[in-house]
């Protein structure tokens, strides 16, 4: 392991010390290092998860219809989540098993025809695509395109905000006055911001709720809700309505 | 002509500054990393834009396997002097010796405990033909194992098992296709995986019995427990990105019912342009 080198060049006078240069072996070492970087590596979560906030309405019955929420129909945008089908209905999976999801889409109320069948021509068909040098695309598109007041606002005070405009000594309170005009933009009645009502098939991965979810708060949009589906949207997406056979006696 | 003398050069390396080297990655990542945690069905969370950390303590873990089995944890405060801090701002006279006596209060260990004691006393109150009885032991070592995911009345069976078998239960499990996954599920006499859960609103499941157990526990004693539960914070859920959304139709759904209506969601991150 540890060598001692003993220096045979030249002639030393008599007497004088021998110069003994110590070498040791660190290979050994090295090796036991390496291992041990290796079960580190391989044993830990560089990243951790990140999470999405959501809340949920309560789920007890709101008996008067007042009470409801109605949704002003100009500003209504339904997404129906739903996975690529094959000609039966069934999902249909890509050669590595994945499913590929789905967006339909529908403004206002559903348009009905004469039987008080709904229309099916009225959904139009979209994807998660994501941005492309900065371009949102599929669903972020249509989303970014009927908020864009409230995009440009917000857009305005992250501006301020990068500037440190709101509190150019304190970072937090420049945070927190930031947040809370943005949160005053994304409320204002005044900017007409849809309200999307964001529905998913039981075929519907969970990516694709996430997904819808994610959506929301990059197009800015705060008033949205997770609902059910119901029997026109089923119609609409030519899926067998059923009425549910796990509803309570009453 | 004289001959040319060919120098025998050492062949030794000097491996020092390597080993230099390989002790600084060797800290970095010591002291960086967090253990994974051991959960019974890995899954592969969907991605969002959201920036917001999750938290490590003080959190309710809601996993939901691909298939909609469902996985509780709960961790408790990873910083032992945050119940002495309390302590101390409730009770601004506290002598040193005292305020050390609650250092480490409000750890997992003795969350879990609580709540596993909690749970299997309600369970009692509603079955009351067949109770289940654990002793000391068996809870603590319940707690210790962190993720509960079987009915209340395996627990006992799962228990006695040892640590090995305990973890073949769920690979063995996870190992079944579908559909064997349910036959094995309808069988009697086995440790059935996941906890029950369903969609009937007027029955409790066990899955509400967990979260109101978790919930009474921390309003009880844990008050950063309950306060992260109110705020959100406090409820994690975490689901395969291709699990149906009618399984997590029937999560979210019992969290609504129990009027846990803030949660957070678990993903991994993603830049805009994905």
């Amino acid at each position: 392991m540890a060598q001692i080198e003993q220096s045979d060049k030249g002639k030393k006078k008599k007497g004088a010390q021998k110069k003994m240069p110590i070498h040791v072996d660190f290979t050994p070492m090295v090796d036991m290092n390496m291992l041990l970087i290796t079960f580190f590596m391989l044993c830990t979560t560089m990243l951790k998860s990140q999470t999405l906030k959501i809340a949920l309405p309560s789920n007890e019955k709101v008996q008067n219809e007042q009470q409801k929420s109605q949704a002003a129909e100009s500003q209504a945008i339904t997404l129906l989540l739903d996975t690529e089908r094959d000609e039966k209905g069934q999902p249909k999976f890509d050669a590595d098993g994945k499913m590929k999801n789905v967006i339909y889409y529908y403004e206002g109320a559903p348009k009905l025809d004469a039987n008080g069948e709904p229309l099916k021509d009225q959904l139009q068909t979209e994807a998660f695509l994501g941005n492309e040098n900065n371009v949102q695309r599929g669903i972020r598109k249509i989303l970014s395109e009927r908020n864009k007041t409230v995009i440009k606002k917000i857009n305005e005070l992250k501006e301020k905000w990068r500037n440190k405009g709101f509190d150019p000594n304190n970072e937090d309170e420049n945070q927190r006055l930031y947040e809370e005009e943005a949160a005053k933009v994304r409320n204002d009645k005044e900017l007409k911001a849809p309200i999307v009502m964001i529905k998913a098939t039981d075929e519907a991965s969970w990516e694709s709720v996430i997904g819808a979810l994610d959506e929301m708060s990059i197009s800015e949009i705060s008033v949205y809700q997770l609902e059910n589906l119901n029997d026109l949207d089923r119609k609409m997406l030519g899926l067998p309505v059923e009425t549910p056979a796990a509803a309570p006696a009453q | 002509m004289g001959k040319v003398k060919i120098k025998r050069k050492s062949t030794l390396i000097d491996m020092t500054a390597m080993s230099d080297v390989t002790v600084l990655l060797l800290t970095f990542f010591m002291l960086t990393s967090t253990f994974l945690q051991k959960e019974p069905v890995t899954v592969e969370t969907p991605s969002s834009v959201q920036e917001q950390k999750v938290s490590t303590s003080n959190v309710v873990n809601v996993l939901v396997s691909p298939q909609g089995e469902v996985f509780l944890n709960v961790a408790g405060e990873v910083d032992p002097d945050a119940s002495v801090a309390y302590a101390k701002e409730q009770n601004p006279d506290l002598t040193a010796a005292e305020a050390r006596k609650e250092k480490g209060k409000w750890a997992s260990d003795s969350v879990r405990r609580e709540v596993i004691i909690q749970a299997i006393s309600d369970y009692n109150g509603m079955h009351t033909s067949a109770p289940v009885q654990l002793t000391p032991d068996e809870v603590m070592q319940l707690a210790k194992l962190g993720t509960i995911g079987m009915p209340i009345a395996d627990l006992k069976k799962f228990l006695a098992l040892s640590q090995a078998e305990q973890d073949q239960v769920y690979t063995k499990f996870y190992k079944l296709s579908d559909e064997e996954k349910e036959q094995y599920n309808r069988q009697k006499d086995v440790i059935h995986v996941g906890i029950p859960i369903d969609l009937n609103h007027d029955k409790t499941n066990e899955f509400q019995l967990w979260m109101r157990a978790i919930k009474k526990v921390a309003q009880r004693s844990y008050p950063n427990l309950n306060d992260a539960m109110t705020k959100g914070e406090g409820i994690a859920v975490k689901s395969d990105r291709r699990t149906p959304f009618s399984k997590m139709h029937v999560v979210l759904d019992n969290l609504q019912t129990l009027k846990m209506t803030r949660f957070t969601l678990m993903t991994a991150l993603k830049s805009q342009d994905q």
